[in-house]
């Protein structure tokens, strides 16, 4: 189960951050997606000891929580997309396609003339595509 | 890791036991345990001892069937392996009293067969030492074989033990281990195989003996470590059947029973993957464990165990990473991946050390919850005498109640509402606190040296929690103010919100009112919305004591501030500590980099960019703020650099009460309302005027709110404006200070006031171009018209007018030369009234392209003049700049000055263009054999022939715009003038006195040179010119040394002695129809016989006689003469007969030249005066070159 | 999947945006119009970056990133590549595209003239101040394009300054200048 995805800006400042548990748990989610930018920072600046593939976009699994784990994508432009997963186990291709997804959704909502770059995204029609994308990975992920 | 017992936390010993001859137990123990693997003994003085052996067995005599399901581990059998139960006795015979008397034998087998049974029925092995006991002992054979016999040994476990010497006693311990080891490992190996046969047999029903048996089996390997793991790694994987059927213990202590085995096998494993360097299959390993057993939280009441258990394992295995030699990720290629799904963090300890901070918060969270549910502190002390007596039991994991009946005690099992009250008692005597914190520190540390200042900020946050939590609010505020840094500049507003909302409760707690304030408002002007929409989330205590960020929490939180600044809040607040103290007010500076900046915004802007003294322009103030509720402004008080500028806005309605305030004199404006909405620009514009030039700046903006606050802004203008922080991530539409887009792009906060116009003229006046060579000069005049001249100050700076420096790269041929092309030779002054020295001396010429020179005081229509010498030694472009600084009033010291610049193009030329050439004399042609070889291109040299005159013409054009006079000319002879080797005298020319040559005219002077040696390289001197500008357009008077020279050098020339000369002679002119004769001479010059051919041309102007072609002889040293008689046929310039002569000798040849060759015809016979005439016309004549 | 525009459309609101900017907004601010129009060149440039980087991996230096530019992203708008790249190897490049799409349609006439008549005859005054508002109108069309530019470096984490020199048209070149 998705439990978090988020768009960090280039300057590590959150852009969007969308929630998708019951619980009322923004506080503890916004520390995850903080703390994962630690290691999105570890792997994109020492890409030697991160490994071959030193410019693709999806970072892979940035690092397990207590209950959840963290996946990060950084796109060319530096900004970040984080999701936080209750699946013990997500497979690769879910988690890249899921991540392909969510760039092409994110470009969608940017590229909106009345966004002004750099900032927040309050686009409803974004939120509303990650809800269905989120829900799409679900549905794959327990089949 | 510490609480685990010293045996789980080392690996296995193996343990042998020494019976008899104690004296030499401590030798042999103290070998033992340095050898490695080290041994542990028990050693056993007596042999009436030996029943340790035996006697401990009678209770675990009854074997496993009997015992099984009392638990999973036994707690002491580690220790027991360790410590009592031997793998091996070695029984220590002293010699002498083997080999004595009978009586001792009979002791000797006694002891044996005692010994013998005692360790039969655990297979303990045995092994028989016979101690020398005197350094002659001569051991019989029999004895030995007696020995053995009796002990049912083999020979080889009998050993004989010599103490002669310390290297004996040696020899003989090290044999003894030898041993030991052997039959050590035979007798584990039985154990394993043993027991392994019993797993193997598949008749044990039971799942906890298979994990006994795992973890017994491990035990018994000391060396065997992959073997080990495998045994564990087995026994842990039964244990997760055994989860599921739990009819031997409660629920809750089943749990917690098989926690604390998987504890001990996961302990186990982490260890020996670590200490196998295998850190990636540890995690892994570990990441599993908690994951499997992370979900089993069991029964809420006893919630806690769980997370204390969690927190446990982290802490454990943290320390086992920490202290592991192997380090970690050097050979990890990728994090993060399917292939390798391990991160970074999982790597370091610090990441363990949080988490089980974490969970230990989770076990305190849980403990209070249970203690909360059960109503503990009631019936804690009923309760308290009954728990008192419960103990942990025999196994692993659980617990009993002692029971005492009488004498008897007996131990009962508990049940889980008992176990539960046993534990939150326990539970309570914990302070989680101080572990949580130092475990959050000690992560804090290591995640910073790691650079990951997120995380580090993250724990630090959780460690000021529980300072906050505990009401240690200094330290939680110290911790928290760190945390809202990076969260403020990364732009992350709940995580800030949450740390702002800890540490503005801290400074209400500690009463430090003026920083509640700051922080409150930073808080209630952060873009914190509520996210759904509705003003109360429903976990709003997650956010701590700031409540969860939403608007209305940011309106209360301002107006609580602003409460507390209220005149008359006083005492009402009856429980806060935060209280106005009388008179007291609160000042807060806003600068560009204070988080306040969202609170109140300052943007002040001038309408123009400079402007002059006295004249007036619009300044703007823009005010912002983004706090929720609207805030009254009283006062506001601009501040410039120039302090009479200064002024205040009042607001009229707040006008009474502030009037107490009022300071006398200064500019008050008033405005109808400062009420200052929610990011809403408070524009104000004003006109303001400075009499003082120079820069204006607008320092601050100092708002006044009610009686007790003062906010002070510093003022930022437009132009260098920074986004507001947080804000500028926000969704909202950008506004900008001033509605005139310009003014918003670049508006400043400073304005120009200019200079006063300078009421001095500065004049430079220079006629037309400066020749090279010449000194120039450039007048300069400074008149007032108006101003005084103060403490004056002439600049005077030169630069070229194209760009490029006054110095020019020349060739490295000329280094005598002066690299500068043009230089500043002196500036100085004339006084206008007395022309003393002292001024003179004043002037400062400081480098070869700027001076400075003081002017001198002067009063309104005076004036000043001085003069600029400038000398160009190449012809360049230059612009002489001169600025005059002055202070027009004498009484101010005043800083400002007044400059009025001044600039002049100058352009520098070539006054002369000199140039010269080599001529041969008038039809006399020497004939040389450098003429005859192949011209040398690069090196060519003007060859003259010795002794012979050469004719030199210098000419000297005038290349500039103004008449020149030439004074003279003359050629310098170089080098020793002693020695004559060329003389060179001047010998026509038009000359009058001082010719005087208009632009563009050329002036020709004619020397003749006769070398005198013969010479490859030949130096003839230079050409001396010098020349003065005609009186007519010079500017000053007649200066005796405005006569400028210029020298130049002549090219070196070749001298050599002519072979041949072929001089002919012919009359300048001749009459029509009257023959003429022409004599061709040719000189031999050298001293052998030269062969001679010699032709001429038909014509058809003449007719003459003698042969066409012909050859002769000349004889050295003499001249053959040809003579020709020519009859003219024409009259006018015309050509005689082509006539050339060759040497055959150096077959080279002389032909007339053209104008050699041509002579006037007369039609009849002129009437012409004879005297001399024929040299002036030889003279006249066109020369030819050579 | 990409949607297409009509390229007369792109070329006359871009002409009309220049010409409002220029003409009504901001009249006699030449510098303001400027701005604005390089400000919204900059806002493109970013969401046409972010558009046209997704599914490329990151560039790891700065030269590719102005390949990226000259190559891809120039094929995109213009369905053309950059023709020419220069640099000084220390962080500036001129990018030459021999044929802007976007200036095609001004006058070459105009500069051709001037060029043979200098060689022929003193300018004429008129034709000189012809000139300059031919060549103030090209650069004015040039802040769009240099705005894009800059924007689409700068989203991808290169800071430049941007700058155009139309004066043989219809080749225009480009010259970024990376801040250090």
């Amino acid at each position: 189960m998705i439990v978090c995805v988020a768009v960090i800006g280039q300057q590590n400042n959150p852009l969007f951050l969308q929630s998708f548990t019951q619980e009322d748990d923004d506080l503890k989610l916004h520390h995850i997606v903080h703390c994962s930018l630690d290691v999105i920072d570890e792997r994109v600046n020492n890409p030697k000891r991160s490994g071959i593939a030193v410019n693709e976009a999806f970072l892979g699994l940035l690092y397990p929580t207590e209950s959840y784990k963290v996946y990060g994508y950084l796109t060319n432009t530096k900004v970040k997309f984080i999701l936080i997963t209750a699946d013990p186990e997500v497979r690769d291709a879910d988690a890249r396609n899921f991540f392909r997804k969510f760039h092409v959704a994110y470009v969608d909502a940017v590229s909106n003339p009345f966004h002004v770059p750099g900032k927040k995204i309050t686009s409803t029609s974004f939120s509303r595509k990650l809800r269905s994308i989120v829900d799409n990975l679900g549905s794959i992920t327990t089949v | 890791m510490e609480h685990y017992p010293e045996e789980l936390r080392t690996p296995p010993v193996m343990l042998v036991s020494l019976v008899g001859c104690p004296d030499l137990h401590p030798a042999v123990t103290s070998f033992l345990h340095s050898e490695n693997p080290p041994m542990n003994t028990l050693a056993l003085p007596e042999f009436s001892k030996i029943s340790v052996l035996s006697g401990k067995k009678q209770k675990d005599g009854n074997d496993i069937g009997a015992t099984s399901t009392g638990g999973i581990l036994k707690r002491d059998w580690i220790s027991k392996h360790r410590t009592k139960v031997p793998s091996v006795v070695a029984v220590f015979f002293a010699m002498d009293r083997v080999a004595g008397n009978p009586a001792q034998w009979q002791q000797v087998c006694t002891d044996l067969d005692n010994l013998k049974i005692a360790i039969h029925s655990r297979n303990i092995k045995l092994i028989v030492v016979l101690v020398q006991t005197s350094t002659t002992d001569d051991i019989s054979e029999d004895l030995m074989t007696l020995l053995k016999k009796r002990a049912e040994i083999d020979g080889k476990f009998f050993v004989v033990f010599g103490q002669k010497d310390e290297s004996d006693i040696r020899k003989s311990c090290n044999r003894l281990c030898g041993v030991f080891s052997e039959l050590s490992n035979m007798y584990y190996r039985e154990q394993v195989r043993r027991i392994k046969g019993r797993i193997e047999k598949k008749n044990i029903s039971c799942f906890e003996l298979n994990i006994r048996y795992c973890f017994k089996a491990r035990t018994f390997f000391a060396i065997y470590w992959l073997e080990a793991l495998k045994l564990y790694q087995d026994g842990y994987h039964t244990l997760h059947e055994v989860i599921k059927d739990s009819k031997r213990l409660p629920p809750i202590q089943h749990l917690v029973e098989i926690k604390a085995v998987a504890e001990q096998f996961n302990f186990k494993v982490s260890t020996l993957l670590l200490h196998g360097g295998k850190v990636a299959e540890a995690i892994v390993w570990f990441r599993k464990h908690v994951t499997t057993y992370g979900q089993l939280v069991g029964a809420s009441e006893v919630g806690f165990l769980h997370w204390e258990w969690m927190s446990r394992q982290y802490l454990v295995f943290a320390e086992l990473l920490e202290t592991s030699s192997a380090s970690a990720p050097g050979s990890v290629s990728c994090f993060g991946t399917p292939d390798n799904p391990l991160t970074e963090w999982e790597f370091q300890p610090a990441y363990y050390y949080q988490l089980s901070a974490s969970y230990l918060r989770e076990r305190k969270n849980g403990l209070s919850k249970s203690l909360l549910a059960s109503g503990f502190s009631d019936v804690a002390d009923a309760m308290d005498d009954s728990l008192d007596s419960v103990i942990p039991s025999v196994y692993v994991g659980q617990f009993v109640r002692l029971l005492e009946q009488g004498t008897v005690i007996s131990m009962l099992p508990l049940n889980d509402a008992e176990y539960g009250c046993y534990a939150l008692s326990e539970g309570k005597k914990v302070q989680d606190m101080f572990e949580i914190t130092a475990l959050f520190r000690r992560s804090v540390e290591s995640f910073s040296s790691l650079k990951a200042s997120r995380m580090s900020s993250y724990c630090s946050s959780r460690v000021a929690k529980e300072y906050f939590a505990s009401r240690e609010f200094v330290n939680s505020k110290q911790l928290f103010i760190g945390v809202a840094d990076l969260y403020r500049q990364e732009g992350w507003v709940t995580l800030l919100w949450e740390s702002l909302g800890y540490i503005r409760e801290c400074s209400r707690e500690l009463g430090l009112l003026r920083e509640f304030i700051e922080f409150s408002l930073e808080m209630a002007s952060l873009p914190a919305f509520s996210f759904t929409g509705m003003d109360i989330p429903k976990n709003s205590l997650e956010y701590g004591p700031g409540g969860a960020p939403s608007l209305s929490r940011r309106q209360i939180i301002q107006e609580e501030a602003f409460m507390l600044l209220k005149e008359n809040s006083g005492p009402g607040d009856g429980h806060s500590i935060l209280n106005l103290a009388e008179g007291q007010s609160i000042y807060l500076e806003i600068d560009p980099v204070s988080p306040l900046r969202t609170a109140l915004l300052a943007s002040i802007f001038f309408h123009e960019q400079s402007i002059k003294p006295g004249s007036s322009t619009s300044i703007t103030l823009a005010l912002l703020s983004q706090l929720p509720c609207p805030l009254e402004i009283d006062r506001l008080e601009v501040q410039f650099n120039q302090p009479e500028c200064n002024f205040t806005i009042s607001n009229a309605q707040k006008k009474l009460s502030a009037l107490t305030l009022e300071q006398q004199g200064s500019r008050e404006e008033i405005a109808p309302t400062l009420t200052l909405e929610t990011n809403t620009w408070m524009r104000l514009t004003y006109n303001i005027k400075s009499e003082q030039s120079g820069k204006l700046e607008c320092l601050s903006v100092t708002s006044k709110l009610g009686p007790h606050l003062t906010i002070c802004c510093r003022a930022e203008c437009p132009a260098s404006m920074e986004g507001l922080p947080l804000w500028k991530f926000e969704d909202l539409v950008e506004t900008f200070p001033s509605k005139d887009p310009e003014l918003s792009f670049s508006g400043q906060k400073i304005i120009q006031i200019q200079e006063p116009e300078p009421q001095i003229e500065v004049s430079l006046n220079a006629s037309g171009p400066a020749l090279v060579g010449e000194i120039f000069t450039v007048p300069i005049l400074i008149k007032s018209i108006g101003h005084e001249v103060n403490c004056g100050e002439l600049k005077i700076n030169i630069v070229d007018a194209r760009g490029g420096g006054l110095m020019s790269l020349r060739e490295i041929e000329e280094p005598s030369h002066n690299s500068l092309d043009v230089e500043l030779l002196s500036v100085s002054g004339i006084s206008d009234e007395d022309d003393s020295p002292r001024d003179v001396e004043n002037i400062k010429k400081i480098t070869h392209s700027f001076g400075v020179v003081p002017v001198p005081s002067l009063e309104g229509w005076q004036s000043w003049s001085g003069k600029l010498t400038i000398k160009w030694h190449r012809p360049k472009q230059v612009m002489v700049y001169v600025s005059l600084r002055y202070s027009p009033n004498r009484m101010v010291t005043a800083p400002h000055k007044v400059s009025v610049h001044k600039s002049l193009q100058i352009e520098g030329k070539i006054p002369l263009v000199i140039d010269h050439s080599f001529m041969l004399p008038f039809r006399r042609d020497p004939l040389m054999i450098s003429m005859t070889k192949p011209e040398d291109e690069s090196g060519q040299m003007v060859s003259l022939s010795l002794n012979e005159t050469t004719i030199l013409i210098i000419s000297a054009r005038n290349s500039c715009e103004v008449p020149l006079r030439l004074v003279s000319v003359c050629i310098e002879l170089g080098g020793d003038a002693s020695v004559s080797i060329c003389s060179v005298h001047r010998i026509g020319g038009n000359f009058p006195e001082h010719p005087l040559l208009v632009p563009g005219e050329e002036f020709k002077a004619i020397f003749s040179v006769i070398p005198h040696v013969e010479s490859q390289k030949l130096g003839v001197g230079s050409i001396h010119l010098k020349w003065e500008r005609d009186s007519n357009s010079l500017m000053f008077g007649k200066d005796t040394d405005s006569c400028v020279s210029i020298e130049q050098k002549l090219p070196d020339i070749q001298v050599e002695l002519p072979s041949l000369i072929v001089t002919l002679d012919c009359p300048p002119h001749a009459v029509l129809g009257e023959p003429f004769t022409v004599f061709v001479k040719v000189q031999n010059l050298t001293s052998i016989l030269q062969e001679v051919k010699y032709s001429v041309g038909d014509s058809q102007i003449f007719v003459f006689s003698g042969s066409h072609n012909n050859a002769t002889f000349i004889l050295p040293k003499s001249e053959h003469v040809v003579a020709y008689k020519l009859v003219p046929l024409n009259s006018g310039h015309q050509q005689i007969p082509r006539f050339t002569v060759t040497s055959i000798r150096y077959s080279a040849g002389y032909h007339s030249s053209v104008s050699a060759s041509t002579i006037f015809i007369f039609p009849s016979e002129p009437h012409l005066n004879h005297d001399g005439s024929s040299t002036g016309l030889e003279l006249s004549a066109p020369l030819s070159s050579t | 999947m990409g949607r297409e525009v009509s390229e007369s459309c792109i070329d006359a609101l871009i002409t009309e945006m220049v010409s409002s900017y220029c003409n009504r907004f901001y009249v006699n601010k030449p510098e303001v119009s400027a701005r604005r129009i390089e400000a919204i060149g900059y806002q493109v440039g970013i969401q046409l970056s972010e558009r046209y980087t997704v599914e490329r991996p990151r560039f790891s230096e700065h030269l590719e990133a102005i390949k990226f530019i000259c190559k891809e992203f120039w094929s995109e708008l213009f369905k053309k590549q950059i023709d020419n790249l220069k640099t000084n190897h220390k962080g500036t490049f001129v990018l030459q595209d021999n044929r802007f799409q976007w200036l095609t349609h001004m006058s070459i006439n105009a500069s051709a003239e001037t060029t043979d008549s200098s060689q022929q005859e003193p300018h004429s005054p008129n034709s000189t101040t012809l000139d300059a508002n031919l060549l103030q109108a090209t650069s004015m069309h040039l802040y769009f394009p240099c705005g894009i530019i800059r924007g689409a470096l700068s989203n991808l984490g290169i800071p430049c300054a941007v700058s155009a020199d139309a004066s043989n048209l219809p080749a225009c070149s480009f010259v970024i200048r990376i801040k250090a």
